[in-house]
């Protein structure tokens, strides 16, 4: 009892105040930590098939001996169709498909985005399987160019060779679709958008052959030209749109079937040596992360993944003595495991970061600690909630009320009522909130968030630069001039502004918890950028202490805040991205523009809608300080 | 004058608002009407066009087992043209029935019945918000307007509740009554709220005509009004539908028996998949039970004030019925307002809210996740509604809180502002 009300006690206690920026630092260091702890054996596991059905490499593969022939003379007609016209080309990939004896048809695709038009023809066969009744396909794409720019001769040469293997067989459960799509990310969009009928029909042909739904589709890049060259590893990338991944089952089945079956071993984003050290580790999860949280194309694979088809991208690297046929072998033996599926793949995990070919974490144990950065910012802002109901000390008090001449006065009047006739002391009490001020700056700094989302998203990619240079320079001045305007023409209160950075942290909070479940690393990054606009505050305008030195301070202060929220704000930290991995600009803007025209890209929704008016609040917060 | 003016402005804007909705987002009302935080079975658009077009075709609108709605809504609709080809005169009738909706929100505030009335007088009485305000925050509440763009037929239940408690209010017990019984006759609920509207009517007529009312022939009187009027609906219904009571069964028996186990944002649907059948029954009768039981209780505790009772039966409504929508929640969080004067000692707001605002955006997030991506599952879902029904009760049990220590205080002034317990 006496303990309870201690408590109690405890809870008026002006001190409890101080407490919320402390657990909010402590959130955010747990929450980092505990990502760095992920890579350790202790917190991640090794990758294991869930899909009884798959049985990855259970079967003999027979794709070789006078295939090879056949794959090599398809090389060459390959070759020779790289300096045609598209018609051409397509005409000459539809006679190899159709003398292998299958169904085929193309489909033509023009998109535009920042002025400029992208298009092409994509060419497609299905193999209806024979034991098939056309409610299931599977899909083999290789784009004719790969995501380096390179003609891929060896992968369209090999996909053509397998629709002939293929056919021959008697084992086919599902329909088999062959495509071969203009481009890397543009045309499998366009054909995947077709195939569901979620394509605008004045941009994108409509597809006049289809099956079954798509169980798993699997991307070859192998850019090795009419002369072939042997490869080391081969490369699995398994991002998707938006940063959803398709079933670790597929990827497990793609590296059993090529380390184990076929003895290639796998390598994953980008890290070509991998030790197994703990600093690999971490850098292919960090390096996963990045991807997922850009949210773009980073393969053909990449747009069947929002339809709910798992599906990934194998490409060939390296210098080493594998050739095609293996490549071939590894495509036949998974294909032989996804005909064996008896529904779409759902056992194992939709969300995990892997750190190995054969070594992850999955969404329990990494969850906490993005959910713990996204706590963080509602701490704090419960904390500020509170903060502004406790009366301001008396000579705060006064000042304010003076420097509100506009304010009603019933209102005042029934404050003090409250104050006489409510409170016995002051702790107790709790001030009426005015609210009206802040909510609508917050909404208006949401609403304002639309601009910038539509200007990147529409400009045409010559104005693109300016526009990002123009709209930089704006958002630095914007939250100062907007300060200056405030405090000139409607001072906010102490609580008011209070209230305005616990409404906005309230949101960002908001935000990012819902985004951790559907895209983790997006969440995580923006809440750490975003982090310190936890633990700013306006500088306080002491009246009591009117010495000169204590003003210059506050500037100083104010100074040094709004410096470092230059710095991370969000044109401020895709300027340094860009500068850090030496990547131009403009590729950065243009292929986001893409990326939400034709691919749907959500990333910028996120950066201009939830971090730009969050930074901007907490800016202009800062920036009162000054004035 | 000046408030003319004002209430001009408040209902152009929201007018605007939603009409500019209409128009610049075209596949925004189709999109929102398939959400199942919006559209429940028993008042989805969608449902209702495909009883339409049964009816038009002179066919039983509830040959099929879709269409849950009550019969009188289908002459209502088959006078508009077709929604998919001329959408304005629909998007215009929907508009408008929010705005009618203000009005009464309006008339309510305006009698400052919240406050003030024969049995209770608050001492907060001057801590009001204007009526204007207090409309505002029911048309520009981001739930009525994605109501309103969804086009479910809740919002007519809606605004036939508004009305019957702004007529009750007002002291217009006839029409309050009628209102009362349209509403029920569309949602089944609101007869519910029959006795703590019962107290208002009473409180209303005794103010209008300033002399106490006859309890028992007062009673005997509204009771036979709203029975003549339901009867009278239902028999309307009877005659529209080929002189068959089919519809009763395709309608008020959805709502009992919940056949239709569509996802929601209540906490019957994902129960009743996981119950025993040989439990059905009985549980079904346990949750229905529950749910009326509040009824007795509410009005005969705060008889003092019956239209919090009401206010409060509305929030408890929104959280357990078979149905629940956000536009129950918009309803409720609509009327909240008129008790501002109780808001200084409601403890949890702050939380509640924010535990709606979480609600609100991870349960489409976990249903994208569920049904779309398919890399979640159904009780992601119910876990968000899980949370949104918390945080629903917590506003309903604060506010009654807040509601009760501002009666306790009248009668014990000295104790004001003194810390309390509830044990």
């Amino acid at each position: 009892m006496s303990l309870q009300s201690s408590i109690l006690g405890l809870r008026r206690d002006p001190r409890l105040l101080k407490v919320p920026p402390y657990l909010s630092a402590l959130c955010i260091i747990v929450g980092v930590v505990w990502l760095f702890l992920l890579p350790l054996n202790e917190y991640s596991r090794s990758t294991y098939v869930s899909e009884n059905a798959l049985l990855p490499g259970q079967v003999h593969t027979y794709f070789g001996g006078s295939e090879h022939n056949i794959f090599r003379a398809y090389r060459h007609e390959v070759a020779g169709l790289a300096d045609k016209s598209i018609e051409e080309r397509n005409q000459k990939l539809l006679e190899i498909f159709k003398s292998a004896g299958l169904k085929v048809a193309t489909q033509k695709y023009e998109y535009q985005s920042a002025g400029k038009t992208t298009g092409g023809e994509n060419v497609y066969a299905i193999l209806q399987g024979p034991r098939a009744d056309a409610t299931e396909a599977i899909a083999l794409v290789a784009a004719w160019t790969t995501m380096n720019g390179e003609i891929n001769h060896s992968g369209v040469a090999l996909v053509l060779t397998l629709a002939r293997y293929f056919k021959r067989w008697s084992l086919w459960s599902k329909d088999l679709i062959f495509i071969i799509s203009s481009d890397s990310t543009a045309g499998t969009q366009a054909w995947v958008d077709a195939y569901h009928n979620a394509h605008d029909p004045s941009h994108v042909e409509s597809l006049p052959l289809k099956s079954g739904a798509l169980q798993g589709a699997l991307a070859i890049e192998y850019p090795a030209g009419p002369w072939g060259h042997r490869f080391d590893k081969i490369h699995i990338v398994y991002d998707g749109i938006n940063g959803q991944l398709p079933n670790l089952d597929l990827i497990n089945t793609a590296v059993s079937v090529s380390s184990q079956q076929i003895g290639i071993s796998t390598c994953l984003q980008r890290m070509w040596k991998h030790g197994d050290s703990y600093e690999e580790r971490l850098q292919t999860m960090l390096r996963g992360m990045i991807n997922q949280g850009l949210g773009h194309a980073s393969g053909p694979h990449s747009s069947f993944i929002p339809y709910h088809i798992d599906a990934i991208t194998l490409q060939t690297v390296g210098d080493g003595w594998h050739d095609e046929m293996s490549l071939g072998r590894v495509v036949e033996s998974l294909f032989r495991s996804l005909n064996n599926l008896l529904e779409h793949l759902h056992q194992s995990f939709f969300f995990y970061l892997l750190m190995q070919s054969n070594r992850f974490v999955s969404i329990g144990t990494y969850l906490p600690s993005a959910m713990l950065i996204a706590v963080n910012f509602t701490i704090t802002s419960i904390g500020l909630w509170i903060k502004s109901g406790r009366p301001e000390k008396p000579a705060t008090k006064i000042a304010s009320t003076d420097s509100k001449p506009d304010s009603k006065p019933d209102m005042t009047i029934i404050k003090q009522n409250g104050m006489t006739a409510l409170v016995p002391t002051a702790t107790f009490s709790v001030v009426e909130r005015r609210m009206f001020l802040p909510l609508a700056f917050v909404g208006a700094a949401h609403f304002l968030g639309i601009l910038p989302l539509y200007l990147f998203n529409h400009a045409p990619a010559n104005t693109l630069l300016p526009t990002f240079q123009t709209f930089a320079a704006s958002s630095l001045a914007l939250p100062l001039l907007t300060a200056f305007a405030l405090s000139r023409f409607r001072p906010p209160t102490t609580q008011e502004t209070v209230l305005i950075q616990c409404f906005s942290l309230l949101f960002l909070g908001l935000f990012l918890s819902a985004l951790a479940t559907l895209n983790f690393s997006l969440s995580l990054l923006i809440g750490l950028l975003a982090a310190p606009l936890t633990f700013i505050r306006r500088p306080s305008p002491s009246t009591t202490q009117s010495q000169p030195s204590s003003s210059a301070m506050r500037v100083l202060l104010s100074v040094a805040g709004l410096l470092l929220l230059a710095v991370l704000s969000p044109s401020g930290v895709v300027f340094a991205a860009t500068k850090y991995w030496n990547t131009p600009l403009v590729d950065v803007l243009l292929r986001a523009s893409f990326g939400w025209q034709v691919h749907g890209l959500w990333t910028q929704v996120v950066v201009w809608l939830v971090w730009w008016p969050a930074w901007f609040c907490g800016t202009v917060v800062m920036a009162l300080g000054l004035f | 004058m000046a408030v003319d003016k004002q209430r001009a402005l408040l209902f152009g804007g929201a007018a605007a608002l939603r009409l500019l909705l209409f128009i610049a987002f075209p596949s925004l009302p189709d999109f929102l009407t398939g959400r199942v935080e919006i559209s429940t079975p028993v008042t989805s658009f969608k449902r209702l066009q495909e009883g339409l077009f049964l009816y038009t075709r002179d066919v039983s609108p509830y040959d099929g087992g879709i269409f849950h709605q009550a019969p009188l809504l289908l002459p209502l609709f088959s006078f508009l043209p077709d929604p998919s080809t001329y959408p304005f005169a629909t998007n215009l009738l929907y508009t408008v029935i929010d705005l009618l909706s203000a009005n009464a929100l309006l008339q309510i505030a305006d009698t400052g019945i919240s406050v003030s009335n024969l049995r209770f007088t608050s001492s907060r009485k001057e801590l009001r918000w204007s009526s204007i305000l207090i409309a505002a925050t029911f048309l520009f509440n981001p739930f009525t307007v994605l109501t309103c763009i969804a086009r479910p037929t809740s919002v007519f239940t809606n605004s036939a509740v508004f009305y019957a408690v702004a007529k009750a209010a007002a002291g217009f017990h006839i029409s309050a009554l009628i209102s009362l019984a349209v509403a029920s006759y569309l949602s089944l609920y609101p007869i519910l709220l029959l006795p703590p509207l019962l107290l208002l009517a009473q409180d209303g007529l005794s103010r209008r005509k300033a002399q106490p009312v006859n309890t028992s022939s007062f009673v005997m009187n509204s009771v036979t009004t709203f029975s003549v009027a339901c009867f009278s609906l239902l028999g309307i219904s009877y005659l529209i539908t080929d002189s068959s009571w089919e519809f009763i069964s395709s309608t008020y028996g959805v709502q009992l028996l919940l056949p239709d186990l569509t996802p929601n944002v209540g906490l019957w649907w994902y129960f009743f998949i996981e119950m025993f059948d040989s439990f059905r029954e009985f549980f079904l009768g346990v949750f229905w039970l529950h749910m009326a039981s509040y009824m007795g209780g509410l009005t005969f505790r705060i008889h003092k004030q019956p239209l919090f009772a009401i206010i409060c039966l509305l929030g408890i409504f929104a959280i357990f019925q078979p149905y629940p929508s956000i536009a129950d929640t918009s309803l409720y969080l609509a009327l909240l307002p008129l008790y501002r004067h109780v808001f200084p000692l409601m403890r949890y707001t702050f939380f509640a809210f924010a535990t709606l605002l979480y609600a609100s955006f991870l349960g489409p997030a976990f249903y994208y996740l569920w049904i779309y991506a398919g890399s979640g599952n159904a009780n992601f879902f119910y876990a968000i509604t899980l949370v949104w029904s918390l945080g629903l009760s917590v506003i309903v049990a604060d506010s009654l809180y807040a509601v009760l220590r501002d009666e306790w205080e009248v009668e014990r002034p000295e104790m004001k502002g003194k810390e309390v317990r509830q044990i």
